[in-house]
C-alpha cells in the first residue's frame, strides 16, 4: 500500500509541479493580459561550475606598448558516459598539439571518447570566433586538456546461481583550455652534456660549513 | 478518559451539569432541515428587462470563478518603437553654411511641421517647463550621462536615464568587453527637429516622443575581453551627427525624459570595420566538385 502510494505520488510529480491545474483553459478565458511568460528557471539550483567560471573574467585594457595577449578559451562537457582512465589516454595525446591536428587525429582515433573530444573542440573553436573575438579559427592551440571523475551509480549486475555483483555506471567530464597562437615548440630532449653541467653546477653550488 | 469525565462532572455538580446538557439540546425542538433550494423568481421590477439585462443581473450573481482573477498587471513606461520617424533632410551637415542649400537648411525651423506644433502644444499642456529653447541642452546632458554609465556599467543609473526599448540596444553584447566613451565637445548648438505624442492602448495614455539633432565630436574605443583594441581608439575623435529620441510618459507625474534611440538616415557614412578579419563561409560544396566550377 505504501509503494502504490509512493508510486501514485510519482505520477502525479511526473506530470507536473502544476498537474492539477490547466493553464490552457486559464489562456482561453482570460481578457486581454494573457498569463504568458512567468519568468521560472531552475538555474538557481544548478551548479555552474569552476570550468565555465573562468571565462567570465575580463582584463584591464592592454596599454599600447604592451605584448598582444593570447586569448583563452575554457569549454567543458560534462558526464560524458566514458571512463576517466580511458579517457585520459586521448586527453594526453592532444596536449600541445594545434587544433586542426587534434582533430585529425581524434577522427581516425578507434576510441569511443575521440568522437566526444572531438565535438567538444569544435564547439570551443565555434565560441572563440564568435563570442571570445579571436580572428583565425586554425590560429588556436591547446593548452591543457584534462579529465576529471563524474558522478557514478551502482547498479546490481546479475550472475548465475542467484549472485549479483554491484558494479558502478562510470561517468567523466572533459575540460579544455584553447589558446590563440602557434602550438609551443616541444622540449628538447635531455642530452648527456646537459646532464653533466647540472652535476658540475650542484658540485660547484656546495657550501662549506663549519670551517674556516 | 471515562475516569476524567465523571470527575470533571462531579466537580461540575451534577445538576449544573445537565442544566449544561439540556441547554444545548433542548428537548421536543425539531431541528430544521434545509429545504431544497428554488431558483430565485424574478420579481415583478425586473419582469420587463431586456434578457441582455437579465444576463447582465445572473452574471453577477454567480461567484467569480478563479480563472478571472489570473490577469497579470503591467505597466508600460515605454513604447516599443519611434512613433512617425524623423526623415533628416539629405547631406545634412554635409553643406557649408556658405551656399544657399546650406543656410536653408540652417534655417529650418520646427514651426514647419504642423503635426509637431501639435504634439508640442499637447506636451506642454501635460509638462509645463517644456520649451524648445531649454529642452536640447538637457537632452544633451541625458545622452552624456548616458553613455558614461554604458561605459562605467552602472545599471541602475542607465536604467534611470534610458527607456527600456533603448537599454537593450545599448547593453547588447557588452557583458565581458570594456568600452571607453569620452565627450570630446559639440559642434553645433543641439536642436529640436521633430516633436511627436501618441497614445498607446487606452486613449488619453499619452507619451511624447522628442527628436534632437546633435553633431557632435566623441571618442570610442572597445577592447574585448583580453584588453585588446576591438573597435576604435583612445586618440581618434570622430565627428559624429546623431538624430536621438527622448521619451516621456507624460500622464505619469514622476515621468522624466529618458533616451528613447537613435534615427539613422539611409545616407549615413559607413561605419568604420573592426580590427579583426571575419570569414565568411562559401557554399558548400560536394566531394567531387570543386569551387571554380561552382562560379
Amino acid at each position: 500500500m505504501a509503494a502504490r502510494w509512493a508510486a501514485g505520488a510519482g505520477n502525479a510529480c511526473v506530470r507536473g509541479l502544476l498537474g492539477w491545474a490547466r493553464p490552457e483553459r486559464w489562456l482561453a478565458a482570460s481578457s486581454l493580459f494573457p498569463l504568458s511568460c512567468i519568468h521560472t528557471s531552475c538555474t538557481a539550483l544548478q551548479q555552474i561550475g569552476k570550468w565555465e567560471k573562468k571565462n567570465r573574467i575580463v582584463y584591464p585594457p592592454q596599454l599600447p606598448g604592451e605584448p598582444r595577449r593570447p586569448a583563452e578559451i575554457y569549454h567543458c562537457r560534462r558526464e560524458i558516459k566514458y571512463s576517466k582512465d580511458k579517457m585520459w589516454y586521448l586527453a594526453k595525446l592532444i596536449k600541445g598539439m594545434s587544433i586542426d591536428q587534434a582533430l585529425a587525429q581524434l577522427e581516425f582515433s578507434d576510441k569511443k571518447g575521440a568522437k566526444v573530444i572531438k565535438e567538444v573542440l569544435l564547439e570551443a573553436q565555434e565560441l572563440a570566433v564568435k563570442k571570445h573575438n579571436v580572428e583565425f579559427k586554425s590560429n588556436l592551440h591547446i593548452a591543457e586538456s584534462l579529465t576529471g571523475r563524474g558522478r557514478y551509480t551502482k547498479r546490481i549486475r546479475y550472475h548465475a546461481k542467484g549472485m549479483f555483483g554491484i558494479m558502478k555506471i562510470v561517468r567523466c567530464h572533459y575540460f579544455v583550455k584553447l589558446v590563440e597562437g602557434p602550438p609551443p615548440p616541444p622540449e628538447p630532449p635531455k642530452t648527456g652534456f646537459d646532464q653533466a653541467k647540472e652535476y658540475v653546477q650542484q658540485l660547484r653550488s656546495r657550501t662549506l660549513v663549519n670551517t674556516l | 478518559m471515562a475516569a476524567a469525565m465523571k470527575a470533571g462532572l462531579g466537580w461540575l455538580g451534577l445538576r449544573a451539569a445537565g442544566a449544561v446538557l439540556r441547554a444545548a439540546a433542548p428537548a421536543g425542538v425539531v431541528v430544521p432541515v434545509r429545504t431544497k433550494k428554488k431558483k430565485p423568481s424574478v420579481p415583478e421590477w425586473a419582469r420587463e428587462l431586456s434578457p441582455e439585462e437579465k444576463e447582465k443581473r445572473l452574471r453577477a450573481l454567480v461567484a467569480r470563478m478563479p480563472e478571472d482573477r489570473m490577469e497579470r498587471m503591467f505597466y508600460m513606461a515605454s513604447t516599443a518603437d519611434i512613433i512617425d520617424p524623423y526623415v533628416p533632410p539629405e547631406g545634412d551637415a554635409r553643406l557649408t553654411s556658405l551656399s544657399k542649400d546650406g543656410v536653408v537648411q540652417k534655417m529650418q525651423k520646427l514651426k514647419q511641421t504642423a503635426a509637431s506644433q501639435l504634439a508640442l502644444r499637447k506636451i506642454k499642456d501635460h509638462d509645463l517647463d517644456f520649451s524648445t529653447k531649454t529642452f536640447p541642452e538637457k537632452a544633451q546632458e541625458i545622452f552624456i550621462e548616458a553613455h558614461n554609465c554604458l561605459a562605467n556599467f552602472n545599471k541602475q543609473k542607465l536604467h534611470s536615464l534610458v527607456t527600456e526599448r533603448c537599454y537593450p540596444e545599448m547593453v547588447r553584447g557588452n557583458r565581458y568587453k570594456t568600452i571607453r566613451w569620452k565627450f570630446v565637445e559639440s559642434l553645433e548648438p543641439p536642436r529640436v527637429v521633430h516633436v511627436r505624442c501618441e497614445s498607446v492602448m487606452n486613449r488619453g495614455n499619452l507619451y511624447g516622443q522628442v527628436t534632437v539633432r546633435m553633431h557632435t565630436r566623441q571618442i570610442l574605443a572597445i577592447y574585448d575581453r583580453f584588453g585588446r583594441l576591438m573597435y576604435g581608439g583612445e586618440q581618434v575623435p570622430k565627428d559624429v551627427l546623431e538624430y536621438v529620441v527622448f521619451e516621456k510618459y507624460l500622464v505619469n507625474p514622476y515621468g522624466t525624459w529618458r533616451m528613447h534611440g537613435k534615427i539613422v538616415p539611409e545616407w549615413a557614412p559607413p561605419k568604420d570595420p573592426i580590427v579583426k578579419t571575419v570569414l565568411i563561409p562559401g557554399p558548400t560544396l560536394e566531394p567531387s566538385q570543386e569551387y571554380e566550377e561552382m562560379k
